[in-house]
């Protein structure tokens, strides 16, 4: 909202410098995002000056050698000057050496093509103000020689464009700025005076207009209607004019812009009809009818809801009502009466309308915050006297005022020992009362408290309907103290003892991980477009996982999976000639099952092929790489993957490639872990290059809630371990974790009680020659060891041969010599 | 002295030839032709028997003195080879100047890197992380802090909502009738954890928010926020300044400075908004900078978990981890951080 300086003046006595203003707006708790300067500037050293002689400059064409009179400022100057647009015996403005324009300009004697020039004969525009004209400025009548220019042209003026947070709707005028602004300077205000407060001066008009209908009084809980006859709408007075013009209006006529210029002052919105555009001479507040049509003074035509509020007559919607006037009922320069609404409208109706015909209006903005209900009419009664100054005509009647008959009452009680707690620190008592009271907000009762403070009963007046408890007031208090001078002060803090939540934890310590292993953290979106989750995922995930309101099309579902975000971030990467290999994200995800969605936190990572050159070739990563990773992701969630059952994941889900990628785990379990190859052809319908190995895993937040076992040291033998290796031949596509778990299990069964198996690992994988067609062998390495004594050689391989007659008589597997 | 000849030519022979073995096979066979049963100074040595008497002593220390210097001929072999073989193990000579080719180090991103540096200033006086869904519902997000049914901020033009129909498992609403959304701020995790147990409360709930608004250079539908709630019995306006005093020296070094103006936020009271001064910092070109809100927790917040307001006071400041990063980074599009170009990740492998 734009405020201007001078209007604020005439309410308040300010004469603290701009800056200072600025201070004060800001630490009363309003932003200013804006100070511009209209009119005139405060300049030094611009005074009046009468040319005496212009001559031809001796070596420039376009110059001008002239002497100039600034009387008592310094006599007689030479100037050079460049313009022609003035007259032996014109009145200018003259800047002198030491003069600042406004510019930045720095005035000083110098010598112009050889010619000493002593200041210099300046333009509007170079004083800040007002155009070129063609040059320099010429003054109208004769002011005083030497006057400075502050003193023969009117003030300029100021103007701040400020931020009204939404509990402060009273200094959306203003008035209400005024206020605050006294208070802050310790300043009186001055209301304006109004001579006609709702008195009828002229004749009833019952043939004009005969009354107000109001059909909603919930949207409308105060309707008031005067008549004022015999006006001349024609331009409003200059100063009017030039007001409105500095906070951003554009004058159109006395009645309209008195209307404007009130509603800027007090923050009430008021409407001019022309009383006999009224069809039936009755004004009616109703709800609109569905569909019904008007065409608002932007010309536009809207089409109305039912729920909208219009004023209408008896045949058609004047107003959408608080928004803005239709122009089938606006005054013009044909009106001679008209008839002023000003009115409450309920901020949810307006904020309603508003918003379903995107259209905002000044009146509609302070209708949405609310506006005072209890000095709504002395802003009509300011209005008319506005108009009888502006326009002539008389007030007349009938004045129809409808509801508006809510009195006004609020106290509330705060102590000053309860405003020192509340603040940490102390304001002396005397100062807490002055601001309270210099804000009116009256102290009706003030008591002696236990602790030598004041107990006081405060009157809250009606425009500060956003106080009402004890602490509003230290706010009002604080604000006034100025916040800048809270007192410094130690951080005091009792230990608590809480740990981070589980999920921060687990975050923290997958993403520690990842990046100790070469990834690159990265962060993408958590919103993703339909089709994307259609085809990577699932129909119904995409049915399940819409947002009902998206902003943007490819921003309309919830991710089911991190591993979309990071293919984006190695397809942007890759379009920009930037190698990127090995990426992580951890964040939220939102995983479909049976119709309902469960919030997982998750971690995923992914390798892409490394289209670098290197002067030495690494190994790539292969699946088991990601199996490896992800197994230490999985255990952060206390899940141990390596003992997990895998399954292939099945059809397209996830956009994993079938035979290169597995699943474990489930919702029910608490926990879903992904991972393999990223299927090629969707890939490359990414216009993704090369292949990706990816891997996620899920968990449910209250499963990482729950708290994991406490561990416990196993103890371990310190005699040496025997060694035996077993291979054997099995079917090419058998599991080589299946058969290590029979052989294991034959392991654990044969070695009995006497000592242990300590592992079983496959140490080789081979296929090819000297092997029948469809087998492979499989080599473990056995490790058996003892608690407390060494192993006999003959005992071990006792043990050995029991597992390989289990292996020949039970299994299909055969012995490898 | 047939004898004394024979062995100067045996040792002659021997120390040409031992001085150009290479190998620990060579050295074994070398050894045994020598020293072994059938060699050639075992053979010498059983002519002792047949000397005339008066010789065997001389003999004998010849023999003697011949036999350690073959032995001191077979160590320095010996040890010539293991060094060879050490020197086998080196693999060839090195060029340092070449790169490495393993890729890496791995990075945090610098969200991540302002969020953490955050929580290890907060944690030091007392705070711990608290974490939260990001779907919300409407009483978590908005009517547990005093944000009434009206209010903009709820209208769907700037909050994102689900279909009445969705259901999500694990999101749990206060409301049978109320709607899901995304969070609009992390607020929504102090609500949850004040509603889980009783005061002193001191957490920090870093994550993301959204907002249901235009992307540009400085505004993100998804961003991050960091958010600090303390609730405990007396806590003033005195003490949120020297939280937020002491928090950003912490974070930005001596010389940085607060200062509080006044505002409004439906869930504190008294409000203020935060600015800082780091004139330290390069690209910070304003005197002050408008960094987070802050306040006085409204009594209606306490009242909607079931704190009496009467006997609880407490504070809460909040800022976006975005608008942080790219004051303390520089950084002046807020997109960047969700594209990861490598090269914006890869200026920030360690610390802030």
């Amino acid at each position: 909202m734009k405020i201007s300086l001078n209007w604020i003046r005439d309410y308040v006595a300010l004469d603290a410098p701009v800056p200072e203003i600025t201070r004060a707006i800001t630490f009363l708790g309003f932003e200013v995002e804006q100070v511009l300067a209209a009119g005139v500037p405060r300049l030094e050293h611009v005074v009046v000056g009468e040319i005496l002689t212009s001559e031809k400059h001796p070596n420039a064409d376009k110059l001008s050698v002239c002497t100039v009179d600034i009387g008592l400022a310094g006599g007689v100057r030479t100037i050079v000057c460049g313009a022609h647009n003035y007259r032996v015996g014109d009145s200018v403005l003259v800047a002198l050496p030491g003069a600042v324009l406004p510019g930045g300009l720095e005035i000083k004697r110098s010598t112009i093509r050889g010619q000493p020039s002593d200041g210099m004969m300046c333009s509007g525009r170079e004083l800040g103000f007002g155009e070129d004209a063609g040059g320099i400025l010429i003054l109208e009548g004769k002011p005083p020689l030497g006057a400075p220019i502050n003193e023969v042209l009117p003030p300029g003026d100021t103007v701040f464009d400020i931020e009204i947070t939404p509990n402060r709707p009273d200094c959306l005028s203003h008035l209400g700025l005024a206020r605050e602004l006294a208070a802050w300077f310790r300043k009186d205000l001055v209301y304006s005076q109004e001579k006609f407060r709702g008195e009828v001066g002229g004749a009833v008009r019952s043939d004009l207009f005969s009354g107000v209908r109001v059909d909603s009084p919930d949207d409308c809980p105060l309707y008031s209607a005067h008549v004022v006859t015999g006006v001349r709408v024609g331009p409003s007075p200059a100063w009017m004019q030039e007001r409105l013009r500095a906070v951003g209006l554009r004058p159109i006529n006395n009645i309209v812009d008195v209307g404007n210029y009130v509603m800027l002052e007090c923050g009430q919105p008021l409407h001019a009809f022309d009383a006999r555009k009224i069809d039936g001479g009755r004004i009616v507040v109703r709800r609109a009818r569905e569909g019904e049509r008007i065409t608002t003074l932007d010309g536009r035509e809207r089409t109305l809801s039912g729920r909208t509020l219009v004023i209408a007559d008896a045949s058609k919607a004047l107003v959408v009502a608080g928004v803005m006037g239709g122009e089938n009922s606006g005054v013009d320069e044909s009106t001679t009466a008209i008839v002023l609404e000003c009115a409450i409208f309920r901020a949810a109706s307006i904020r309603w309308t508003s918003r379903s015909l995107g259209l905002s209006s000044d009146s509609s903005y302070r209708y949405e915050r609310g506006v005072d209900p209890h000095t709504a009419l002395e802003a009509a009664w300011r209005a008319i006297d506005l108009i009888v100054e502006t326009s002539g005509g008389t007030p007349a009647g009938p004045v129809c005022v409808v509801g508006g008959d809510v009195p006004w009452r609020r106290e509330v009680a705060v102590s000053s020992g309860f405003v020192r707690e509340r603040l940490g620190f102390d304001i002396p008592v005397p100062e807490m009362r002055a601001a309270l009271e210099s804000l009116e907000l009256k102290v009706t009762r003030e008591a002696q408290a236990a602790d030598e403070g004041a107990e006081w009963t405060v009157s809250i007046p009606s425009w500060r309907d956003d106080i009402d408890r004890p602490i509003d007031l230290v706010e009002e208090i604080l604000r006034l103290h100025g916040t800048e001078r809270i007192p410094p002060a130690p951080v005091v803090s009792a230990g608590l003892v809480a740990e981070d939540d589980p999920v921060v934890a687990f975050n923290r310590r997958v993403t520690s991980y990842l990046v100790g292993h070469d990834f690159h953290e990265c962060v993408n979106l958590t919103l993703r477009p339909a089709p994307e989750i259609a085809t990577w995922v699932s129909e119904t995930a995409a049915a399940e996982l819409a947002l009902s309101n998206p902003f943007v099309e490819d921003q309309s579902h919830l991710r089911p999976t991190l591993i979309m975000g990071l293919l984006d971030t190695l397809l942007l990467n890759q379009s920009r000639g930037v190698p990127a290999q090995r990426l992580c994200e951890t964040g939220r995800i939102f995983v479909e099952d049976n119709g309902q969605i469960y919030e997982c936190a998750a971690a995923a990572f992914l390798f892409a092929e490394d289209g670098g050159r290197h002067w030495r070739r690494r190994e790539p990563a292969d699946f088991y790489s990601v199996k490896h990773h992800l197994g230490a992701v999985a255990a952060a969630a206390g899940v141990d993957l390596g003992a997990e059952r895998v399954e292939p994941v099945a059809g397209p889900g996830f956009g994993w490639q079938e035979g290169h990628s597995v699943s474990a785990g489930s919702i029910g379990r608490g926990w879903i872990a992904r991972f393999g190859l990223v299927n090629l052809a969707m890939l490359r319908a990414r216009g993704i290059e090369g292949a990706v190995l990816a891997g996620i895993f899920a968990v449910l937040p209250e499963k990482l809630a729950a708290s994991a076992p406490r561990l416990r040291y196993r103890e371990f033998s310190l005699f040496p371990a025997a060694l035996r290796d077993i291979a054997l031949v099995v079917d090419a596509s058998a599991r080589a974790g299946d058969v290590r778990a029979t052989v294991a299990q034959f392991a654990a069964a044969a070695a009995g009680s006497s000592f242990s198996v300590e592992s079983v690992e496959v140490f080789d994988v081979y296929e090819g020659k000297g092997l029948p067609e469809g087998k492979k062998s499989l080599a473990f390495s056995l490790v058996f060891r003892s608690p407390s004594r060494t192993l006999t050689d003959d005992e071990v391989n006792d043990v050995v041969l029991k597992i390989q007659g289990e292996i020949a008589g039970k299994t299909p597997f055969q012995l490898r010599k | 002295m047939e004898m004394q000849a024979q062995l100067s030519s045996l040792l002659a022979k021997a120390s040409d030839e031992l001085q150009a073995i290479r190998t620990r096979p060579e050295l074994e066979s070398a050894k045994a032709r020598y020293v072994g049963p059938h060699g050639e100074l075992t053979a010498v040595m059983k002519q002792i028997a047949s000397a005339p008497k008066e010789e065997r002593p001389a003999i004998g220390k010849l023999v003697n003195e011949s036999k350690a210097r073959l032995q001191a001929l077979l160590d320095s072999a010996l040890a010539r080879i293991e060094e060879l073989e050490l020197a086998s193990r080196l693999g060839p000579p090195i060029d340092p100047t070449l790169p490495p080719v393993d890729g890496g180090p791995g990075t945090f991103h610098p969200l991540t890197l302002v969020r953490e540096e955050l929580c290890r200033i907060l944690r030091k006086v007392g705070f711990t992380v608290a974490d939260g869904p990001e779907v919300e519902t409407e009483f978590y997000c908005f009517d547990a802090l005093n944000t009434p049914p009206e209010h903009p901020a709820r209208d769907p033009q700037d909050t994102f909502y689900f279909p009445q129909g969705a259901r999500f498992a694990n999101v749990s609403k206060r409301n049978p009738g109320e709607r899901y959304l995304l969070r609009t701020h992390t607020s929504s995790v102090q609500v949850r954890t004040m509603l889980k147990g009783p005061p002193p409360i001191r957490i920090i709930s870093p994550g993301r928010a959204y907002r249901r608004d235009t992307t540009d250079a400085s505004h993100s539908a998804n961003f991050h926020q960091i958010e600090c709630l303390y609730v405990d019995r007396s806590v003033t306006v005195r003490d949120l300044k020297a939280l937020l005093d002491y928090l950003f020296e912490a974070l930005l070094g001596p010389g940085t400075k607060t200062r509080f103006r006044p505002h409004y936020f439906g869930y504190t009271e008294p409000s203020f908004e935060v600015d800082l001064s780091a004139r330290h910092l390069p690209k910070v070109r304003k005197e002050w900078i408008e960094i987070g809100g802050c306040g006085i927790v409204d009594p209606e917040v306490f009242r909607s978990v079931g704190y009496d307001p009467e006997v609880w006071t407490g504070y809460a400041f909040g800022m976006g981890i975005e608008r942080l990063a790219m004051t303390l980074y520089g950084i002046d599009d807020i997109r960047v951080f969700y594209q990861n170009d490598m090269r914006l990740l890869k200026q920030f492998s360690w610390g802030l």
